[in-house]
């Protein structure tokens, strides 16, 4: 019982420095397009600014207001699910359509996830075990890739070049679920997972071979075990703690990643609305959508560090 | 493949492990990027709303029937799916729809699928009825216009439009509040009490003041007729009813949005698709990748870097078509040095316009002569001597104004591509006639900001429009909303002159008073406009009607509504 309680104290210190990072986050998300460069207002019209046009913005913005109101009044709505409306366009509310985003974004995630993890686990494993210098090295080349050239590339040959096989760009029609189009995300989801399998799996090996020279596996090998027992049994687990910690990092690289990876697929998520909120200045959305990203993070690094207490004994125990 | 760019923007993004940080990356690097891919068209860097202001008001562009339309008689409409036609756009989240107005060129397109004015603009210019719903607009004198519409047009509801509707929708452009494009034209010369309803086709108005191109006016695409009671988009696609060729079903802002055949529409056996879908695209690389993948027939305004591998796929096309935008160095004629021509006329031999078509339009441009409104009946820049570099005529001007060794900062905003890289070449350029052009790239907030208008040396951008309302929007430094040049110059009968061409309703005598007022701007104004933009689209080759010509619009003016293109049947 004490040890469940432990835990407990741990994730919630841990909740309470997820919303320490978030609150801080605010203040730079609102100080960086609110507050500090030049006024947002003239920012957002540009050409178009007349006097008149500039002060009526200012007003919707509430820039005439104390900084501190400006920002407690702009974090309440972000807490209460009311960011406010869109500033440009239709000027529609800022939550208007972003729950379907969200859901794209989130499945395009978790397509990612399921198809990037296991095969990076078994990539890191096997790498461990054999030193494997090809397999590594061209791990570390798909590294130092950049999601849209990836991206650029699969769509040269899959969609326009060489084969016409699976479509450019997403095709998602209004008001319909991203499974709708399964053709349309098989592109987009093997570009994200192949910027983040080398990350993945090359911790793994890391980690993996860390626990392979310990004491145990080779006790466990001098008991003549199989070595795919030992590796299932023994050192596997023991390695999983600072793998979790990779994948939290990647599912977190991914929430950047989609902005790249949505636009260059016209992928209707929250990445694609961030893109375009950006051309178009419109704060509110950026300032709402930055939040959710960042949300993303901290939520997925909490999540990582209580499967690892879970999942090591050692760290476990010290909570007690 | 990939602008360069757009290389450097993303590859930061990658860089970026954490997701605010990449927001914030995104923010800061949103305005850097610049290049000549993307002067063709939006600045896809620039906020939405900038280059396409500068198109919008620009007026409707020259297309005629028989040129425009396909050769093939209309295929009986298929049953179930029909014929669709799939069209990609810059659009995003700024997305908007309505009748009278737009705000960037996503906007645009959707406009022009349900909306028309009462006259539209030949291939020469000139105002005539092909495309309007008017049947004739008489000049009763040069303030006072008789309307008449055309017999039978209907609503996409299938109400006749009436004498009331277009009332209505000249008050609506006179709404202030309302602050429609269309209007900012309209307000200085008319005023609600001068619009009557003398039958259910036809109205008077009387003008404020004599308004000689008032036709024109008229043919301005923002200058659409609307029911009564319309109003914009706001979630309801049932309101968006106009007399165009199709009309709205279903809109999701950002997304995509799907217009039906209008079955009331007036002009006979058109148009030819039972669909048009119009596809956002946040970025104008995976449109084009969408067009080679065959997920959309065409693409509006594609980078000028992927003009070539469109052209190099077997199947695809580019419709490259004079007449888009200009870009120009703005001098203020009442501050030091430009107060004296000689410097300006210097200014203007210092740049190689070749070099500038080649360097920051990619070579889709035309060289011009300094002076706007190419696509006007009236213009006069092909006619004066083409300008060209002589470094040493503009020493030797610069001599005689005592000026061999100046040295005067240059802006441009980071937001608007092309502009950035003008006056780094202009700077370049300058050297050789001993001026030192000090180019100052400002951030867009800055750049528009307070001293916008005010700095003596700068930058702006453009789109086509006759050079009276081109005159009217820039070049009247008491009235106009961007007169950046401080033109006209103390003494100059300018003003005056360009009051006598609205008032004169003979063409060969305002020809002879606008041709002084070219005159005068070639040889003294306070612009130097190096040159034109194309447009850029691209499209599938089984795609016809998509006619290469000048033209404000891009496609061709969409086709005009799209009712002008069809696919090769096959």
């Amino acid at each position: 019982m004490s040890n469940g309680w432990g835990v407990t104290k741990f994730i919630l210190r841990r909740l309470g420095f997820g919303v320490l990072t978030l609150l801080i986050v605010s203040l730079i998300i609102f100080g960086a397009t609110q507050l500090l460069p030049s006024d947002a207002a003239q920012t957002q019209l540009g050409r178009n600014a007349t006097p008149a046009s500039v002060a009526k913005l200012r007003e919707e913005l509430g820039l005439n207001k104390p900084k501190v109101e400006q920002y407690t009044s702009w974090l309440t709505g972000i807490v209460t699910g009311d960011p406010g409306k869109s500033l440009v366009g239709s000027k529609l509310p800022v939550l208007d359509g972003m729950g379907d985003r969200v859901i794209n974004s989130l499945f395009l995630l978790a397509l990612a996830s399921l198809v990037s993890v296991p095969i990076s686990l078994w990539l890191g494993a096997y790498m461990a075990r054999r030193k494997a210098p090809i397999l590594s090295n061209s791990m570390l080349a798909l590294a130092s890739m950049p999601e849209f050239v990836l991206g650029v590339v699969l769509v040269i040959v899959f969609s326009t070049r060489l084969w016409k096989v699976l479509p450019a760009v997403s095709a998602i029609d209004i008001g319909k679920g991203p499974w709708t189009d399964p053709k349309g995300a098989i592109l987009p989801t093997i570009t994200l997972a192949l910027g983040a399998i080398p990350y993945i799996s090359r911790t793994a090996r890391a980690s993996l071979a860390e626990v392979l020279q310990s004491d145990y596996v080779e006790m466990a090998r001098l008991k003549g075990l199989h070595e795919r027992q030992v590796m299932r049994r023994h050192a596997f687990p023991n390695a999983l703690g600072p793998v979790f910690q990779v994948i939290a990092l990647n599912v977190a690289y991914f929430a950047a990643g989609v902005i790249i990876v949505e636009t260059v697929f016209n992928f209707p998520g929250i990445g694609g609305a961030m893109s375009t909120a950006v051309k178009a200045r419109d704060i509110p959305t950026i300032q709402f959508l930055a939040m959710v990203l960042a949300g993303v993070y901290v939520v997925t690094n909490i999540a990582a560090d209580v499967a690892t207490i879970l999942v090591t004994p050692r760290l476990r125990t010290r909570l007690q | 493949m990939v602008p360069e760019g757009a290389f450097s923007r993303r590859r930061m993004l990658a860089g970026t492990g954490a997701a605010a940080v990449a927001a914030a990356a995104l923010a800061a690097c949103g305005s850097s990027s610049g290049g000549a891919e993307e002067v063709s068209g939006e600045a896809t860097t620039a906020p939405a709303a900038e280059p396409a202001t500068a198109v919008t008001e620009a007026g409707a562009a020259p297309v005629t029937e028989a040129e425009a339309a396909p050769d093939t008689e209309p295929a009986a409409p298929a049953e179930g799916g029909g014929k669709i036609l799939r069209v990609g756009t810059l659009g995003g989240a700024n997305d908007i729809l309505d009748g009278q107005h737009i705000v960037a060129k996503a906007d645009i397109m959707r406009q022009q699928t349900g909306w028309e004015p009462l006259m539209s603009f030949s291939p020469e210019y000139v105002p005539e009825y092909t495309h309007g719903i008017a049947k004739d607009v008489t000049a009763n004198a040069a303030d006072d216009y008789t309307i008449t519409l055309k017999d039978g047009v209907k609503f996409s509801d299938g109400n006749l439009v009436t004498a009331d509707d277009v009332i209505y929708s000249m008050e609506r452009l006179l709404d202030p509040d309302a602050a429609l494009f269309g209007g900012s034209a309209l307000r200085p010369i008319l005023e609600k009490t001068g619009l009557s309803k003398v039958d259910d086709s036809t109205v008077n108005v009387k003008l404020k003041q004599a308004v000689s191109n008032f036709k024109e006016a008229l043919c301005a695409y923002t200058f659409a007729i609307v029911p009564k009671g319309y109003e914009r988009y706001s979630g309801d696609v049932k309101n968006q009813i106009g007399t165009g060729p199709y009309m709205l079903t279903e809109f999701e802002v950002g997304k995509k949005s799907v217009h039906v055949k209008n079955p009331n529409y007036w002009d006979a056996g058109k148009p030819w698709f039972d669909e048009v879908h119009i596809i956002d695209f946040a970025d104008a690389d995976a449109a084009v990748n969408a067009l080679l993948a065959d997920q959309v027939d065409a693409v509006a305004d594609i980078p000028a870097a992927q003009v070539e591998t469109i052209e190099g796929t077997d199947g695809y096309a580019v419709l490259n078509s004079a007449g888009g935008g200009w870009l120009t160095m703005v001098m203020a004629v009442d501050q030091e040095p430009f107060t004296d021509p000689k410097v300006r006329q210097a200014m203007r031999l210092i740049v190689d316009r070749d070099a500038m078509v080649e360097q920051v339009l990619a070579g889709y441009g035309s060289v011009a002569n300094d002076l706007y409104a190419p696509l006007d009946a009236a213009y006069i820049g092909d006619e004066v001597p083409q300008r060209q570099q002589d470094i040493e005529a503009a020493k030797a001007l610069l001599a005689e104004a005592g000026k061999s060794d100046l040295v005067i900062d240059l802006f441009a905003p980071d937001d608007t591509a092309g502009l950035p890289e003008m006056i780094q070449l202009f700077a370049e350029q300058a050297k050789e006639a001993g001026v030192t052009v000090n180019a100052v790239v400002l951030p867009g907030s800055e750049y528009w900001g307070d001293e916008y208008l005010k700095r003596t040396f700068a930058t702006d951008y453009w789109g086509t429009r006759n050079f009276l309302p081109q005159v009217a929007a820039g070049s009247l430094v008491a009235s106009s909303p961007y007169p950046g040049d401080h033109w006209p110059p103390a003494g100059s009968t300018f003003e005056a002159d360009y009051n006598a061409a609205l008032a004169e309703t003979d063409d060969a005598k305002r020809k002879v008073i606008t041709d002084k007022m070219q005159k005068e701007l070639y040889e003294t104004g306070g612009l130097i406009i190096p040159f034109f933009q194309n447009g850029l689209d691209g499209y599938n080759s089984r795609l016809q009607g998509m006619v290469a010509r000048p033209n404000t619009l891009n496609m061709d003016h969409y086709g005009r509504g799209f009712k002008n293109l069809s696919f090769a049947e096959g």
